[in-house]
C-alpha cells in the first residue's frame, strides 16, 4: 500500500486529471501544500527506506513458514494456515489474550490516573520542585534494567519487603510474584510505578494552559475543583488523548518488564505471558517467525481497531486550540 | 488555610515519594552488600557496607572499562536526541499546521507504524541494514531517527502543536509570513516543552535500549551500558550481582542528571499576553 | 541422528549441502525484495555491496569473527587462548565478541538470518539441531575425517554428540554432566546421610522427606519436574529415550508417571510448595534453593559447583542425578561450530582444532566449558587445578564416566521450544492447576506442533 502511494508527493503539486473541488487553488494554499511535503520529506524518506520494507515483509512472512535460519528457497507460502492455527488449535493464544487484556485494562487507567495526579501535585513552581519531579521520574529511568528483576523479586516474593510491611498490620501476605493468581498484579504495579513518562507529558501539557484562563475563572469565583474540570481538563485534553492512545499501545506492547521479571518464561503458569512475550517465544525460541508474524498482524489489527475507536470518539471530548479539523 | 493546604500537599508528596523510591533505595543498598550477603539478605540495607562493588564493577569486563561503555552510550544517546528533535519537529509541523493533499492518510499510516510489535521487524530490518552495509556500525541506531521513524515523537509534537492557539499563526500570516517563517518564528519556539520532552525521552530510551544495540553493535568495546550490564549475568555460572547492581546505580546517574537539567525547561509555558484569550 | 539412518530432521540439511547456490539465492531474494521496497534510490547502494571474491592466496591475511556467551572470566580465558593461536598464525586475526546468555541466541539468529553469521560461534545442545538442522553450520566431517580436527583422543560418545544426519556439525568444547548439588553443612548438622550415585528416585524422595521432617520450613529437595534433563535421565534410567529422531520416544503414560512422581513427592513433604520451586526454576545459580538455604538438594550441572559455592557459606557437595548412572552419557557442555558461509573454512577448522587439542590452549581454558575432550589435555588441566570445588567436579566426572551409557543423538529441531513447554506445563501440575494426566496430554499436543 505504501508503494502504491509513493508517487503522490509529485501528484500533489500537479493536480490529477479529473479535477476535484479543490481544482482552483489560491497561491497560498498551493504554497502550503508544497511546504507540507517539504516538511514531511524526512519522514516520507524514512517510511519508504526504513519502515515500509520490514512492515510489509512481516506481512508477507505471516503467510509463510519462515523459520529464520533456513535458506530462502525453503520458504513456503502456506496461505492462511498460520492464522487458522492461531484461532483454532493454538493452546497459548487465548490464554495470552486474556492475560494481556486484563493487564491493559487495569494497568493503563491506573497509570494514567497516577501520572496525572502526581503531575498536578508537581505543577507548582517552587524551590526544589525540580528535584521532586526528577525523583518521581527515577523509577522510569530504571527501564527494563537487569536490576529491576532482582528488586521486584526481593519486594514481592514470599519473604519480600512487601510481606514484611503487611505483617506489621498482622496480614499474612501471598508469595505474590511466585503465585499464578498474583504475578500479573506485580507486573501491573511495576507498570504504574514507572509512571514518569506520561507524568512528564502531562507536566509539559499543563504548562501550555494559558494562566489567564485560571485568573478569569478565579475572578468568576470558580472553586479549584471547578477550575480543574472546566479549565484544566478541557485544555489538557489533547495531551490526555495523546497519553491515552500511547499508553494503550505501549501497555498492550509491554514486553520488557514481563520478560525481565519472569526471566522470559511468562510464568508462573502462563500468568504473565503477555502477547508480545508469546510472539517473541514463537519467533526466537521456536523459530516459527512466520507464525509469529501472523500473531503480530492480528495484534496490529486489534490495536488498530482500538485506536480507531479512540480517534473517532476523540472529537467529542478532545478540545483543540487550533480548531481541530482532523 | 493555604499554609495548611500547602503543608498537606508536601506531606502527600513525601509519602508517595517514599513508596516510589523504596525499590531504588533497595538497589543502592544491595549494591553495597557483599557477594554472599546479596543472596541471603533480602533486606534494604547491608549488614556490612562494601564499597568494593563499585571499583570491581567499573573494570569487571576484561580489557574494557565502564568509562568506554558510558562514552558509547553518550554518543548514541546524544546523536539520537538531536536527530529525533529535528526530524520529528519538521514532520509534526506538517501534520499539525499545514494543509496538503493526503495529509490524513499519511497521518493514519504514521499511527499504524506505532502498532506493530517490534520483534517481528528485527530480522527484516537487519536484512535491510545489512544490504545497506550498515551493520557493525552505529548507523542503524541513528539514521532512522534522523528520518523521523520514531512516530511516538511525531505524534507527541503534533498533539502539542495543536494545543498552540491558531491565532498566533493567523497574526503572523497577516504580517505576510509564509509557512517557513511561521514554523521558525512561531511554532518552533512555542513547541519548546514538546521538544524538551522529546529530548528527555530520546535520551532516556536510547540510554536504556537493549535489543537494537545488542544486535547492531559488533564487539565488546562498542557495547553500551545496558549491554555491558548484562555481561554480569550469565546463566551458565558466573554471576556477579553486587558489581552489576553497583554499575546499575551508576548507569542511572547520567540519565537522572540529564532529566534534572532539562526538566526546568518544561516549566516555560505559553505566554498568551497580548492575545485575546 | 544415528549416523546409519539419517533421520528426517537431517534430510533438508543434506539436501542443501549439495546446493551451494542456496546462500546466494537467499541473498538474491532479499536483495530483490529490499530493492523493490526501496525503488530507485537504493539501487546504487545495493550494487555497491556485492559479494566479495573468496580469498585464494593461502598466505593472505584472514580475519575470523568469533562469538560466544559467558561471563567475564570465560571472556578472559577465551581471548587469552585465541591470542596463543594468532601468535602462532600471524596471518590470522580474530575478532572476538561475547555477551551474556540472555539475548545470545536472539542476536545469533538475527545476524545469521541477515547473512552475517560469525565464522565461529558457540552452541549448546539445545541450539545445535536448530542451527545444524537448518544448515547454518559448516560441515566439519571433512576435517575430522582427514585429521585436521583431531578427535582421536576424544571420547567417542562426545564426538558423536556433535553429529547430526551423519555429519559432524560441531565439536564439543568439553564434557559436562547433570549433577545434584547438596548442602553438606546442613545435612551433616541434621545427622543425615549424604546422597549417593545410584540412588533411585523413590529412595531419594523418601530420604528428602526425612530431611524436611527433621527441620521445619526446610525442604529435602528441589522439584525437578519441569527440568527436561531430569526427565530425560529418568526415562533413560528405565531404558527409555526422550527423542527418536525428530519425534518423542516416550508416551503420554510415561509423562503422566513423571508428573505423578513429583505430586506424590510433594504430598510426602520431600519438595517445597510450588511458589518456592518457582523461585529456582529458571536455573540461575544465585536463585537455587541450596544457595538461598531453602532446600538441601538442587538439580544442576557438574561445572556449576564452583560458582554455586561462591554464593553461599554452606559447604556444598555433588553427586549424580538419581537413577541408574547408565542413563547418563558424556554430554557436551557447549560446542564450537563454524559458519557455512565462512570465507575461510580451513582456518575455522584449524582454530577449532587448536582450541580442543592444544595443551597450552587447554591449560588456559581450564574447565570453564567443561572437562576438556582431549584426554591428554584433560589430564594436564586436572593436575593444574587449585580451586577445591573444581577439583571436586573433576573427581565426580572421573567417578561417573566409566558408568556412562551410550550417547543418544543430540535433541532435534524444536527442542529449545519444547523445553519451555515442559517447564510451563509441569508448573500447571506443581501449582495444582491441572492433573498429571491433563498436563501430559497438553504436552503431547504442543509437542506435535513444535517438533513438526
Amino acid at each position: 500500500m505504501v508503494l502504491a502511494t509513493a508517487t503522490r508527493p509529485q501528484a500533489a503539486s500537479t493536480p490529477p486529471a479529473p479535477p476535484r473541488r479543490r481544482s482552483r487553488r489560491s497561491p497560498g494554499r498551493r504554497q502550503e501544500g508544497l511546504a507540507g511535503y517539504v516538511f514531511l520529506s524526512p519522514w516520507l524518506i524514512g517510511l519508504m527506506a526504513v519502515t515500509a520494507f520490514p512492515v510489509l515483509f512481516s506481512l508477507y512472512l505471516s503467510f509463510t513458514n519462515y523459520d529464520i535460519l533456513s535458506s530462502w528457497d525453503m520458504l513456503e507460502w502456506v496461505g492462511t494456515a498460520n492464522y487458522e492455527k492461531i484461532f483454532t488449535t493454538d493452546p497459548i493464544f487465548w490464554k495470552s489474550v486474556r492475560v494481556t487484556l486484563t493487564y491493559a485494562l487495569i494497568a493503563i487507567p491506573l497509570k494514567l490516573t497516577a501520572s496525572l495526579g502526581v503531575a498536578l501535585l508537581l505543577n507548582r513552581e517552587r524551590r526544589g520542585i525540580g528535584l521532586f519531579r526528577s525523583a518521581f521520574y527515577l523509577p522510569s529511568l530504571l527501564g527494563g534494567s537487569v536490576a529491576l528483576a532482582l528488586v521486584w523479586v526481593a519486594i514481592f516474593n514470599g519473604e519480600g519487603s512487601f510481606n514484611s510491611f503487611l505483617s506489621l498490620f498482622g496480614i499474612q501476605g501471598e508469595p505474590w510474584i511466585n503465585d499464578p493468581d498474583w504475578a500479573l498484579g506485580t507486573l501491573m504495579v511495576l507498570s504504574v510505578w514507572q509512571f514518569g513518562g506520561p507524568m512528564v507529558i502531562f507536566l509539559a501539557g499543563l504548562k501550555q494552559v494559558p494562566t489567564e484562563l485560571y485568573e478569569a475563572a478565579s475572578v468568576d469565583g470558580a472553586s479549584r475543583v471547578r477550575q480543574f474540570f472546566h479549565v484544566t481538563l478541557p485544555m489538557l485534553s489533547p495531551v490526555i488523548f495523546f497519553n491515552l492512545v500511547l499508553e494503550t499501545i505501549h501497555g498492550f506492547q509491554g514486553f520488557t518488564s514481563a520478560y525481565v521479571i519472569s526471566n522470559g518464561s511468562g510464568g508462573p503458569v502462563y500468568s504473565t505471558k503477555i502477547y508480545t512475550l508469546m510472539i517473541y517465544d514463537k519467533g526466537f525460541t521456536d523459530f516459527q517467525m512466520g507464525y509469529a508474524s501472523a500473531l503480530a498482524w492480528i495484534f496490529l489489527i486489534a490495536i488498530g481497531l482500538i485506536t480507531v475507536v479512540f480517534f473517532s470518539t476523540g472529537r467529542f471530548w478532545v478540545h483543540y486550540s487550533d480548531g481541530g479539523d482532523s | 488555610m493555604t499554609r495548611a493546604r500547602s503543608l498537606s500537599r508536601v506531606a502527600m508528596l513525601l509519602l508517595v515519594l517514599a513508596v516510589v523510591l523504596y525499590p531504588l533505595v533497595w538497589v543502592l543498598g544491595s549494591a553495597l552488600k557483599s557477594p554472599t550477603e546479596i543472596t541471603s539478605n533480602q533486606g534494604i540495607w547491608p549488614q556490612d557496607v562494601t564499597w568494593s562493588n563499585f571499583t570491581v564493577g567499573w573494570s569487571y569486563i576484561p580489557g574494557v572499562s565502564f568509562s568506554r561503555f558510558f562514552w558509547n552510550s553518550f554518543l548514541i544517546a546524544g546523536a539520537s536526541v538531536l536527530a529525533n528533535c529535528v526530524s520529528c519537529l519538521l514532520t509534526a509541523y506538517a501534520f499539525a499546521r499545514l494543509k496538503f493533499f493526503g495529509r490524513k492518510g499519511w497521518f493514519a499510516l504514521m499511527i499504524v507504524t506505532l502498532l506493530l510489535p517490534g520483534h517481528v521487524l528485527i530480522i527484516p530490518q537487519y536484512v535491510l541494514f545489512h544490504e545497506f552495509g550498515w551493520v557493525d556500525t552505529p548507523l542503524p541506531l541513528i539514521v532512522p531517527k534522523l528520518l523521523a521513524t520514531e512516530a511516538f515523537f511525531v505524534f507527541l509534537m503534533v498533539q502539542f502543536m495543536r494545543g498552540i492557539p491558531r491565532e498566533l499563526d493567523d497574526a503572523a500570516k497577516i504580517d505576510g509570513s509564509g509557512p517557513y517563517r511561521i514554523f521558525w518564528h512561531v511554532i518552533a519556539p512555542l513547541a519548546r516543552p514538546a521538544l524538551i520532552t522529546t529530548a528527555i525521552f530520546s535520551f532516556i530510551w536510547t540510554w536504556n535500549d537493549f535489543f537494537a544495540q545488542l544486535v547492531y553493535l559488533p564487539s565488546v568495546p562498542s557495547y553500551t551500558v545496558p549491554i555491558a550490564l548484562r555481561l554480569f549475568v550469565d546463566s551458565s555460572g558466573q554471576t556477579s550481582l553486587g558489581p552489576m547492581l553497583a554499575m546499575s546505580v551508576l548507569s542511572l546517574l547520567p540519565v537522572f542528571l540529564f532529566f534534572l537539567a532539562f526538566q526546568r525547561f518544561l516549566v516555560q509555558g505559553i505566554s498568551t499576553s497580548g492575545l485575546k484569550g | 541422528m544415528h549416523p546409519a539412518t539419517p533421520a528426517p530432521a537431517g534430510t533438508p540439511a543434506q539436501h542443501h549441502g549439495s546446493l551451494p547456490a542456496g546462500g546466494w539465492n537467499r541473498r538474491h531474494l532479499l536483495r530483490t525484495l529490499a530493492g523493490a521496497a526501496l525503488a530507485v534510490p537504493a539501487a546504487g547502494l545495493l550494487a555497491a555491496c556485492g559479494d566479495d571474491e573468496p580469498a585464494t592466496d593461502p598466505n593472505a591475511p584472514v580475519n575470523i569473527s568469533f562469538f560466544w556467551w559467558g561471563g567475564e572470566s570465560r571472556a578472559k580465558l577465551t581471548e587469552q587462548a585465541l591470542k596463543l593461536y594468532t601468535a602462532k598464525n600471524p596471518r590470522v586475526t580474530i575478532t572476538p565478541t561475547w555477551q551474556a546468555f540472555t539475548g545470545y541466541y536472539d542476536k545469533l539468529a538475527t545476524i545469521a538470518a541477515g547473512g552475517n553469521a560469525p565464522d565461529i560461534f558457540q552452541l549448546d545442545d539445545n541450539g545445535l539441531a536448530e542451527y545444524a538442522g537448518r544448515n547454518v553450520t559448516l560441515d566439519l566431517s571433512k576435517y575430522t575425517g582427514n585429521g585436521k580436527i583431531d578427535v582421536s583422543k576424544h571420547p567417542e560418545s562426545l564426538t558423536k554428540y556433535g553429529q547430526l544426519g551423519g555429519k559432524q556439525v560441531a565439536i564439543a568444547t568439553g564434557e559436562n554432566t547433570p549433577a545434584i548439588v547438596y548442602d553438606k553443612t546442613a545435612l551433616t548438622a541434621l545427622g543425615l546421610e549424604l546422597p549417593q550415585i545410584g540412588w533411585t528416585y523413590e529412595q531419594t524422595i523418601t530420604w528428602a522427606a526425612g530431611v524436611s521432617a527433621k527441620k521445619p520450613g526446610y525442604y529435602g529437595m528441589m522439584d525437578p519436574s519441569s527440568d527436561y534433563k531430569a526427565l530425560w535421565l529418568w526415562l533413560r534410567s528405565q531404558g527409555k529415550e526422550f527423542y527418536d529422531g525428530p519425534k518423542l520416544a516416550f508416551t503420554e503414560a510415561d509423562l503422566t508417571g513423571w508428573f505423578k512422581l513429583w505430586v506424590d513427592a510433594r504430598a510426602k513433604g520431600a519438595t517445597p510448595p510450588a511458589d518456592i520451586v518457582h523461585e529456582a526454576v529458571d536455573g540461575s545459580v544465585t536463585k537455587q534453593l541450596v544457595v538461598t538455604g531453602k532446600a538441601a538438594v538442587s538439580f544442576m550441572w557438574s561445572n556449576q559447583l564452583s560458582e554455586m559455592q561462591k554464593a553461599t557459606k554452606a559447604d556444598l557437595g555433588m553427586t549424580a542425578y538419581p537413577g541408574d548412572p547408565k542413563g547418563q552419557w558424556a554430554r557436551a557442555s557447549t560446542y564450537w561450530a563454524g559458519s557455512r558461509t565462512t570465507k575461510s573454512p580451513d582456518v575455522v577448522a584449524d582454530i577449532i582444532n587448536f582450541l580442543v587439542n592444544d595443551v597450552e590452549a587447554g591449560k588456559v581454558l581450564g574447565v570453564d566449558r567443561g572437562l576438556p575432550n582431549n584426554l591428554d589435555v584433560r589430564k594436564a588441566v586436572s593436575d593444574g587445578l587449585t580451586d577445591q570445588k573444581m577439583k571436586d567436579t573433576v573427581a565426580f566426572e572421573n567417578e561417573i564416566t566409566p558408568k556412562f551409557g551410550p550417547a543418544p543423538a543430540p535433541p532435534p529441531k524444536g527442542h529449545s521450544g519444547l523445553r519451555n513447554t515442559l517447564r510451563d506445563i509441569a508448573e500447571t501440575v506443581t501449582y495444582a492447576k491441572q492433573t498429571p494426566e491433563a498436563a501430559a496430554k497438553q504436552f503431547f499436543t504442543e509437542a506435535a506442533a513444535k517438533l513438526a
